[in-house]
């Protein structure tokens, strides 16, 4: 595990190192959308110089990519507008978004006049952290670093034009911003893929933004968000057998949905303290009309998918099994038991097949084939009895739809209203106003 | 007018591959007008329908595909033009691998292509029956250049059969040899040429492997001692070499269709590029 996982770990740390950093300026000008606008142009530019002649690999595909961003760094220069009026006129986000989807466009129209090289550039985007080498990655962390340094140097100015503060030469900051900003995504993208690197560049910022005010104390979290991540993103893929970079964006978003239930519940058990309970008849109503929902939807289209009941049926079987007869409960037993004996059975075997086929085992032809026959044969069975337990399911929700359905609504609407009558009862006198401020950020 | 009754008596083909291209131009000579709906360099699932197929299959008095779901565009396409051309799908005409009940399938494995592995072109004796169904189809059409159509199928087929019996030669020393596949591509070349393959690095094109899937394939090739990882165009190429470097294997990068590689023109020079690609990793 180690010797495949510690370069893409070390690779996640770079890009958790940096785009922490830089997730924090994106955030403050409102570009969230950036860093896809200028991976698409750096892909534009890898794209034509396929059509010139060059290999995607190339150093000079890679620099084709470098200069058709730093074109698109100058235009997001160009268009910033930093007077009052700003917010009258064109929003940032709106040239951002005509960048890319021309960007986007370009690349497909050049595409289909290359010879080779479309797979690679979807590569190029997608991404595959998991093949990334010790050299791609000394070579991106000696690249940040130094990216680094610069902004270390021009601090002051940098930070003071993403949060909106006059400063001299604003548009050659601006430049510069943009500059190393397109640097690192196009470095970035070319190992990660652009979603990988946008949640990097994204999440972290968000969770530091909504945390602190102080953006030394912002960076330390995002480090740590991207610390944390990427090394259950990469545990998880191992784990769970799944694709390495989407593991790690889905963990973020995993992180993204948990901050913002911790922080809601934070706020919530203030404002029960404040105001007593009936601050939770909103979530009260809104609880009774799912349950009420659910119920309907039960008794309306019994046959669709109810993945809540079939939940509780996995936990508590006897919800479905009471709505069967004793004959078919037994049948329901007996394919169960099957499908456990069928797949355990088909799993040995498949690794007995799989054996034979890396030559560490020896079988004779014909016992080759017997076993493919086999296999194949219980896996039919199988999905024979899978579909018994189909059948027999569908039987219980004709059954449940009135006797589980209709209650629910009733019970649903009940909780509804006991929740409207919440918000009518005379509020606890509270003077403590607890709504949280809104984090500013400090320079 | 002399002119006009020739181009009139031409047969417009469609074909959906650049293989069953060549393949019909070879049966067809002359007599036959016909034109690839895809470019092998952009892949088979061409990502927008373009006006050029479009016009192509407006005007085909006959169309040759993969079948299969090989094609999954094609539907659309004929949706949108109306088509006089007859239809002629090659997987009728060969025996085909991986067609093993795809609905009730139960395990977990991936089964990108439902109704069989779609690659058979990559399996050269299968051009003799492809050949014959594209004779038939021509010959329905034009009746009088049935004579035509058969002499050229059979000049064709004596060329192949002349190499064909070169490049089993060549490879026999390496039948039984196991080798990886960067994609499932590859079951008729590889049952043609005695190869077994292990293993697929991509099971899902387009989606990276995990982790320990890859781990478990690094193990098990270094166990076994598989030296050779066939690569096609669209195989991901970084992670192909990482797994080359972490086994000591050697990665062949083969051609899976006529014109996904400059060198490979045709179908006969298909199967040399190939052949001699794989003679390069196999060897000492």
């Amino acid at each position: 595990m180690l010797e495949l996982l510690w370069l893409p770990f070390l690779a996640c740390l770079v890009l958790a190192g940096i785009h922490a950093y830089l997730g924090l300026h994106v955030l403050a000008r409102g570009v969230i959308f950036v860093d896809l606008a200028l991976a698409q142009v750096a892909a534009l530019g890898m794209t034509t110089a396929l059509l010139v002649g060059y290999a995607p690999q190339s150093d000079a595909a890679y620099y084709y990519a470098l200069a058709f961003t730093v074109c698109g760094a100058g235009l997001f220069a160009l268009t910033r507008r930093h007077e009052p009026a700003a917010a009258e006129g064109v929003p940032q986000e709106a040239i951002i978004g005509i960048v890319y989807a021309v960007a986007a466009a370009l690349t497909v129209l050049v595409l289909d006049r290359v010879a080779q090289g479309g797979e690679q550039i979807k590569q190029l985007l997608v991404g595959s952290i998991l093949s990334v080498t010790a050299d791609e990655v000394a070579r991106v962390a000696g690249l940040y670093a130094g990216i680094g340094v610069v902004h270390w140097l021009c601090r002051r100015p940098l930070l003071a034009i993403s949060l909106g503060h006059p400063v001299a030469h604003t548009r050659a900051w601006d430049f510069l911003f943009y500059l190393t900003f397109g640097l690192v995504v196009t470095s970035s993208v070319r190992i990660a893929g652009v979603l990988l690197v946008f949640s990097y560049l994204i999440v972290p910022a968000v969770l530091a933004a909504s945390l602190t005010r102080s953006i030394g104390r912002r960076l330390g979290i995002g480090w740590s968000a991207g610390f944390a991540v990427s090394v259950v993103g990469l545990a998880g893929s191992y784990v769970w057998d799944l694709p390495t970079g989407a593991t790690i964006v889905a963990t973020f978003g995993a992180l993204a949905v948990l901050a913002t239930f911790g922080l809601a519940g934070i706020r919530l058990i203030a404002r029960l303290r404040a105001q007593g309970v009936q601050t939770l008849h909103g979530a009260v109503v809104g609880a009774g009309l799912l349950v009420a929902l659910a119920g309907g939807a039960l008794a309306v289209l019994p046959k669709a998918d109810h993945f809540w009941l079939t939940a509780i049926e996995e936990v508590i079987p006897p919800v479905e099994t009471a709505f069967l007869s004793p004959y078919e409960r037994a049948v329901f037993a007996d394919s169960q038991a099957a499908i456990a004996r069928g797949t355990s059975e088909a799993r040995r075997l498949q690794a007995l097949q799989t054996d034979v086929q890396w030559g560490l085992r020896d079988l004779p032809e014909e016992e080759r084939e017997r076993l493919r026959q086999f296999l194949l044969s219980r896996s039919e069975i199988v999905a024979g009895d899978r579909m018994v337990l189909r059948t027999l399911r569908s039987k219980a929700r004709e059954r449940q739809r009135y006797v589980l359905g209709m209650p629910l609504v009733l019970a649903g609407l009940a909780v509804a209203g006991a929740g409207l009558r919440l918000r009518r009862r005379p509020r606890r006198a509270a003077t403590r106003d607890v709504t949280p401020s809104a984090p500013r950020a400090v320079v | 007018m002399v002119l006009a009754v020739l181009v009139a008596a031409t047969i417009n083909v469609a074909a959906t591959t650049t293989d069953l291209r060549e393949l019909v131009a070879v049966v067809g000579g002359d007599r036959v007008r016909v034109e690839s709906l895809t470019d092998p360099s952009q892949g088979h699932h061409p990502r927008e329908l373009l006006p050029r197929q479009l016009t192509l299959l407006a005007s085909a008095d006959l169309l040759v595909r993969v079948g299969l779901d090989n094609e999954p565009w094609l539907a659309r396409a004929l949706r949108t033009v109306k088509t006089r051309a007859r239809d002629l799908d090659g997987s009728k005409a060969v025996a085909l691998l991986g067609t093993e009940t795809p609905r009730l399938r139960s395990d977990e494995r991936p089964h990108i292509h439902a109704f069989g592995s779609p690659n058979y072109w990559l399996d050269p004796e299968d051009a003799h029956p492809l050949t014959a169904k594209i004779l038939e189809s021509l010959a329905d059409l034009a009746p009088a250049d049935r004579p035509l159509f058969e002499a050229n199928r059979a000049r064709f087929l004596t060329a192949l059969d002349a190499r064909m019996a070169r490049w089993l030669d060549q490879l026999r020393p390496y039948r039984g040899t196991r080798v990886v596949v960067g994609h499932d591509a590859w079951p008729y070349f590889a049952r043609r040429f005695g190869l077994t393959i292990t293993a697929t690095v991509e099971e899902k094109p387009g989606i990276p492997p995990s982790a320990k899937y890859l781990g478990t394939l690094i193990e098990r090739m270094r166990q076994t001692g598989v030296r050779v990882i066939i690569a096609d165009p669209e195989s991901p190429m970084p992670l192909l070499q990482r797994i080359a470097g972490a086994t000591g294997a050697r990665v062949a990068r083969l051609v899976p269709s006529v014109g996904a590689d400059p060198a490979a023109t045709d179908y006969l020079t298909l199967f040399e590029v190939n052949v001699t690609r794989l003679l390069t990793a196999l060897g000492p």
